[in-house]
């Protein structure tokens, strides 16, 4: 593969974790619930999913036990912030909070290290990757040829909920829920349900993207993780406009301006070479400021964002 | 009765139904945060009696062995913490949600390292010179928090986007540009990191044979003074109406006159100051200088202490003696075969039970109001609970 090729094929793997993260916020956002919990959620899924592939020996078992602790943590989201209508950040924070100390201390316990799990099998291993091999040496969509399948679910999911928000009678009721709760109530719709169906799958989704940070294309859990890449995904959703697609877009724009970074440092010479280290680092944070000046201008989020729901009477 | 209105007047300074929730949803939060650790604990088979006992031990919140160094010790960090959580607090009460602590504090350390070495100011008299770096520091540190402010008011850019990019620009350009470039250590030195800080930028002690300084005291004085701004100015009054009518898009206090977008900059500007004020009592009273790698973290730690302190200043102080506290015991946990991350399980637990407070306010309710009600008058007491939860 050419240089091009690969640098996109980074990229995507880049940005598929920030992508599940921003589209967990999509949709639990298009519902009203606030979700700043991604991080610690990406935390729990990215550490048992390699427990689950340590134990069952292979990368499925950890797929599983990721989305299910993911699906766990939604679920302790859901009960604080939509049921006790507990303030949603407040439950957030608690979430991240919780997860960087669980987590050390777990990682401690099952495998007695302290700042990496042993090594697992995992998605990047080249029998799990989907080879497409007639379009290896075409340029751009050669890219394609050889990625992992966190990634391709990632594109995959970023399809399924364009449909499922904007093409079904479901995702009419989620944004309905998101925008004005009461009205939506009035109309017979079950706010709650709504509200905890949206939580549990923005959970999940965010699982997938700590799963394709600690099983994607490394092969075993760091201490670090995730490393901020949940709120990176927070920002990729609201650059993004809390749609899909802008969702996936801006987690391009995020992934490339680290591709950018890595291309940059790489190949500088002369006058290149004597700008620090530092500048290289934080330049996918100042693109992001530029691009939300020049690009985005105003961002809106769903009328009812983040204020709890109470039935009346 | 007397003593408890005294109590409330001084502490709240405004009248509020059951304003006694306010402290007793923290309190009881904690304990069965404590509890839920405790069994956490039991379930991986280690002894969450032995795990308490060195926690609390060494944690400077009871009286034992060496209690001095480590009350010292937890006044020592719990500065920075209520530093980061009064930040968190300010920005809260209008309205903005600010994440960027972390970063505040970053640029905060690294200008009290600047001038704390730095050639001219390093001849001066103490008072002088710590009084030049406090200045210069709260500079810093609230243009980086007032950037924000102003992208959000100008530009109509989400604070939590803008905050967290700003903390990571900070982290970068302070640790792979400023570090190791322009305010690296002379090599031959042998130092690591920035030069140390002279004699006269660092803090003086106050309680001899240990390395408590006067940063707690500072800190007091702050936190008053952030009680004094928010409930006695109208600087303080105004960004109230603004958090109070969020949901609304501020539009209440804008009909009323208030300049929004200059409140919304101004408040950011404060918050960022008091928070970069921890990485000034990190530098010239811990560390001295400012290390190749910096264990941050004080800015997200500022979150919780704030929202376990309820955003009230008193209430963040309290809190960040706790986490202070919770954080100095965490080595010694270690010695129960307990990791030292333990503490913040406890930490996330108890934001976890706050932001059940609905859930908590209506079992205490339950528990309080009927029998008061039941003594005192009796019967109404469904009444009682369903005002108290409705808020």
């Amino acid at each position: 593969m050419n240089l091009l090729n690969l640098s996109i094929a980074q990229m995507f793997d880049f940005a598929a974790p920030i992508l599940f993260a921003a589209l967990g916020g999509v949709v639990s956002e298009n519902a009203g619930v606030v979700n700043i919990a991604l991080e610690g959620i990406m935390r729990f899924a990215a550490f048992f999913g390699v427990w689950g592939a340590f134990i069952g020996k292979n990368p499925w078992m950890g797929l599983l036990w990721g989305l299910l602790i993911g699906a766990a943590v939604g679920v302790l989201h859901g009960y604080i912030s939509v049921t006790w209508a507990g303030d949603q950040i407040v439950s957030g924070v608690a979430i991240n909070v919780v997860a960087m100390g669980i987590i050390t201390y777990l990682l401690e316990f099952v495998f007695k290290t302290t700042g990496y799990s042993p090594p697992v099998p995992y998605f990047g291993a080249a029998h799990y990757r989907v080879h497409i091999a007639f379009i290896s040496k075409i340029p751009v969509l050669g890219a394609f040829s050889n990625l992992t399948l966190l990634v391709w679910f990632s594109l995959i999911a970023v399809g399924l909920i364009h449909f499922m928000l904007y093409h079904t009678v479901l995702g009419l009721r989620i944004r309905a829920v998101g925008e004005n709760p009461h009205a939506a109530e009035t109309l017979g719709v079950n706010v709650m349900k709504i509200k905890w169906f949206a939580t549990i799958l923005g959970s999940v989704l965010a699982a997938f993207g700590g799963i394709s940070l600690s099983l994607g294309t490394l092969s075993s859990f760091t201490n670090a993780m995730p490393m901020g890449k949940g709120f990176i995904g927070l920002a990729a959703m609201i650059f993004g406009k809390w749609t899909p697609i802008g969702a996936l877009l801006a987690s391009l724009v995020f992934a490339s301006a680290q591709i950018v970074q890595l291309l940059l440092q790489g190949m500088a010479s002369g006058i290149a070479k004597q700008i620090p280290l530092g500048f290289y680092l934080a330049l996918p944070y100042l693109l992001t400021i530029g691009a939300l000046i020049g690009v985005v201008g105003r961002a809106v989020p769903p009328a009812s964002d983040g204020i709890p729901y109470k039935k009346e009477g | 009765m007397m003593a408890m209105d005294i109590f409330r007047r001084i502490f709240f300074g405004h009248k509020e139904e059951y304003w006694w929730m306010k402290i007793l949803v923290p309190i009881t939060s904690i304990f069965v945060a404590l509890i839920v650790g405790a069994i956490f604990i039991w379930s991986t088979g280690r002894s969450p009696v032995l795990a308490y006992k060195y926690l609390f031990g060494a944690s400077g919140l009871v009286p034992g062995p060496y209690f001095k160094q480590h009350f010292a010790e937890m006044l020592l960090s719990s500065s920075m913490f209520i530093a980061t959580g009064l930040a968190f607090a300010i920005a809260a009460k209008g309205g903005l949600f600010s994440i960027g602590a972390e970063g505040q504090f970053l640029v905060g350390a690294i200008t009290a390292a600047y001038f704390g070495y730095a050639k001219p100011f390093a001849s001066m008299p103490t008072v002088l010179h710590l009084t030049v770096i406090f200045v210069m520091v709260m500079i810093a540190g609230g243009i980086w928090g007032a950037i924000a402010g102003w992208l959000k008011a100008k530009m109509g850019i989400h604070e939590v986007i803008t905050t967290i990019m700003l903390n990571w620009i900070a982290l970068y350009l302070i640790e792979d540009w400023l570090v190791t470039g322009p305010m690296k250590a002379n090599v031959e030195t042998g130092v690591s990191g920035t030069p140390y800080v002279s004699e006269t930028a660092k803090l003086p002690i106050i309680l001899k044979g240990t390395r408590l300084n006067i940063s707690i005291l500072i800190i007091i004085v702050v936190a008053y003074l952030t009680w004094f701004l928010l409930y006695r100015t109208t600087f303080g009054f105004e960004i109230r109406a603004m958090g109070y009518t969020l949901i609304y898009n501020m539009d209440a206090p804008r009909a009323a006159g208030v300049s929004v977008d200059a409140r919304i900059t101004q408040t950011m500007f404060v918050s960022g100051a008091v928070a970069a004020l921890g990485g000034a009592f990190i530098i010239l009273g811990v560390l001295f200088q400012f290390p190749p790698v910096f264990e941050g973290g004080y800015g997200f730690d500022g979150i919780a202490v704030s929202l376990i302190g309820q955003n009230e200043p008193l209430g963040v102080f309290l809190a960040g003696i706790l986490i202070g506290g919770l954080r100095t015991g965490a080595t010694a946990v270690q010695l129960a075969h307990i990791p030292k991350t333990f503490p913040s399980i406890i930490e996330g637990l108890i934001v976890a039970f706050i932001a059940l407070q609905e859930l908590i306010r209506y079992l205490l309710m339950k528990l309080f109001v009927r029998k008061r009600n039941n003594t005192v008058s009796g019967g109404s007491d469904e009444k009682a609970v369903s005002g108290g939860v409705a808020k």
